[in-house]
């Protein structure tokens, strides 16, 4: 059928190569961009407060069994308190002086991340920074293969493939006789756009900006909602039994002891 | 903490280096990153490498990191001319830095001005008010300064907001351990038992400042930690030791008045009374008969 289909060597030089080492190229480019665009953002003191105490709020569930009734009663309490005041106070807990638990989360108040977003501009201005290395240089390139080199056969895998590689493999050719192991130069494109990820963690080291794929997964994630977390959190301690360990250790130690001194 | 056999490979090191056997460069590096406070050396051993291009061209862009290690152990040393060497040459290569910014804070605290390293201090936290470090400087000037309620006010200011750091936890329980605030401190150590509560030191600690504060239901809280650092600590604990001793001695005079004979029904005291025996005959028999009596007195031995 097409066994015959003989590759033009200019092809392989003025194509297949220009093609991956101007992806390269780009690659490298845009990381350096992204680099000197990236802004130490600094984080609000109210979301480090709130991860902060997401982490206190975890100790405390974790390790309950560690402490006497007594003080657990009066960390919860002090957690996720809603309308009660503080009964019994310690001392830190009247520095403080609140009346809500520090997971307690007001109604309402849980905006939504999309609102947040345009409130803040910086939020915004980042997102278009992003966009800005990312999509930007991709379209232009995309349109510079698409003009250039499309619709021709590139290049050639060494082995045979079914007809399902054919939409990956032979972007913008329609013709269905050609064999599947044929790429085309779009294809091409998209090969390298997607592959190159393991030579720009070689080249620009482990954690490079280059990273699409992680940084869609962040874009899909970005509605990370911290007054969710805190009632989850506060949900969980809501309903933490507690039964103190330390009578057992009492055990525990005389056995170590019997061992010791035997 | 540093775990026993990093500080051997440290010790080792350090012999090596001081021996002139070689290595600075990886002595400094595990100083680094283990934390330990051994400024002497590191201003001695971090000051030849700096002086020799040689050796200094060698090591690239941690040559900065090297800048930065000798001036604070410099600055710890009091040799504040090699610190403000130090620090002048980081500002040549890194102006606008906020950590030079500290550097310099740290150096005025060295000279002892107070009011200009505070002013150096609130002007970076304007930058950026979430600086751990500049925080923990300000507890630690309020601290040797004298001013101790004052850096309990700045680490209880600190703690609202980075509240899961249990170093600053530690450092504000010795502090009201220190001032004789048993209840507070009571409270920092449980935040602490909570955070890590498999270290036998917070249960050890812990179970002092509850005995220290006394009442029968404090004490027995107190013996039961004591216990649980004897298990955490295979029995290699002295203090615990003692501890459930004198405990069950306390707990022994409190509740001998009330008629109430709940007495628990466990042999712990005496066979931490024998693990002290033991002990003391291993490592210590001259002070054995001192030990013997003192238990004897307290009706432990028979």
């Amino acid at each position: 059928m097409a066994e015959d289909l003989v590759l033009d060597t200019a092809i392989r030089d003025w194509v297949l190569i220009p093609l991956s080492v101007v992806m390269v190229l780009i690659g490298v480019l845009r990381y350096f961009v992204s680099k000197l665009m990236r802004t130490s953002q600094l984080p609000d003191a109210k979301i480090v407060k709130e991860g902060q105490v997401v982490i206190r709020a975890r100790n405390l569930r974790a390790a309950a069994n560690f402490i006497p009734v007594k003080s657990f009663r009066a960390r919860k309490v002090y957690f996720s308190n809603e309308d009660i005041q503080l009964e019994n106070c310690d001392p830190q807990a009247i520095t403080v002086d609140i009346e809500n638990g520090l997971l307690y989360v007001p109604k309402g108040q849980a905006q939504n991340p999309q609102a947040q977003m345009f409130s803040d501009p910086n939020m915004a201005m980042d997102m278009m920074k992003k966009n800005l290395s990312m999509i930007i240089p991709q379209t232009l390139t995309f349109a510079w293969v698409n003009f250039f080199f499309s619709g021709f056969v590139a290049a050639k895998i060494p082995f045979p493939l079914t007809q399902r590689f054919r939409s990956m493999l032979q972007n913008g050719i329609d013709l269905s006789t050609v064999d599947v192991s044929y790429v085309s130069s779009r294809s091409w494109y998209f090969l390298n756009l997607f592959g190159l990820r393991g030579l720009f963690s070689l080249i620009l080291g482990e954690e490079n900006a280059t990273d699409d794929t992680q940084r869609m997964m962040q874009m899909s994630g970005f509605g990370f909602d911290p007054s969710k977390s805190l009632s989850a959190e506060k949900d969980s301690l809501d309903i933490v039994q507690h039964e103190w360990a330390l009578p057992k250790f009492e055990q525990r130690a005389e056995s170590v002891l019997r061992k010791f001194i035997s | 903490m540093v775990g026993a056999a990093e500080e051997a490979q440290l010790n080792r090191l350090e012999n090596q280096v001081d021996n002139g056997g070689g290595g600075a460069w990886e002595y400094l590096c595990l100083v680094r990153k283990l934390k330990v406070r051994r400024s002497e050396k590191v201003l001695k051993h971090g000051l030849s490498i700096l002086n020799n291009p040689n050796k200094r061209s060698k090591l690239g862009g941690d040559e900065w990191t090297l800048h930065e290690q000798v001036a604070i152990a410099a600055i710890d040393c009091q040799c504040l001319d090699v610190a403000k060497g130090c620090i002048t040459a980081l500002q040549a290569k890194f102006p606008e830095s906020k950590r030079i910014g500290r550097l310099e804070g740290m150096l005025l605290e060295a000279k002892g001005l107070w009011g200009e390293a505070e002013k150096a201090y609130s002007r970076l936290l304007e930058e950026d008010s979430l600086d751990q470090v500049i925080h923990k400087r300000r507890v630690a000037m309020a601290k040797a300064q004298g001013n101790i309620s004052g850096a309990i006010e700045w680490l209880n200011k600190y703690l609202e907001i980075f509240m899961s750091d249990h170093d600053a936890w530690r450092e504000l329980a010795e502090i009201y351990v220190s001032l004789q605030m048993y209840k507070q401190a009571v409270f920092c150590y449980e935040e602490l038992i909570l955070s890590q509560p498999m270290v036998p030191l917070y249960h050890l600690a812990y179970a002092d400042v509850l005995y220290t504060l006394g009442g029968l239901e404090n004490l027995q809280a107190a013996k039961k930690y004591y216990a649980s650092t004897i298990d955490l600590t295979g029995g290699k604990n002295t203090r615990a030791l003692f501890g459930v001793c004198l405990c069950t001695v306390a707990i022994g005079q409190l509740s001998k008045g009330r008629s109430k004979e709940d007495k628990e029904s466990s042999d712990l005291q005496s066979l931490a009374a024998m693990a002290l025996e033991k002990t003391y005959k291993q490592k210590a028999p001259s002070k054995l008969p001192l030990l013997t009596a003192n238990l004897r007195n307290l009706k432990l031995l028979s």
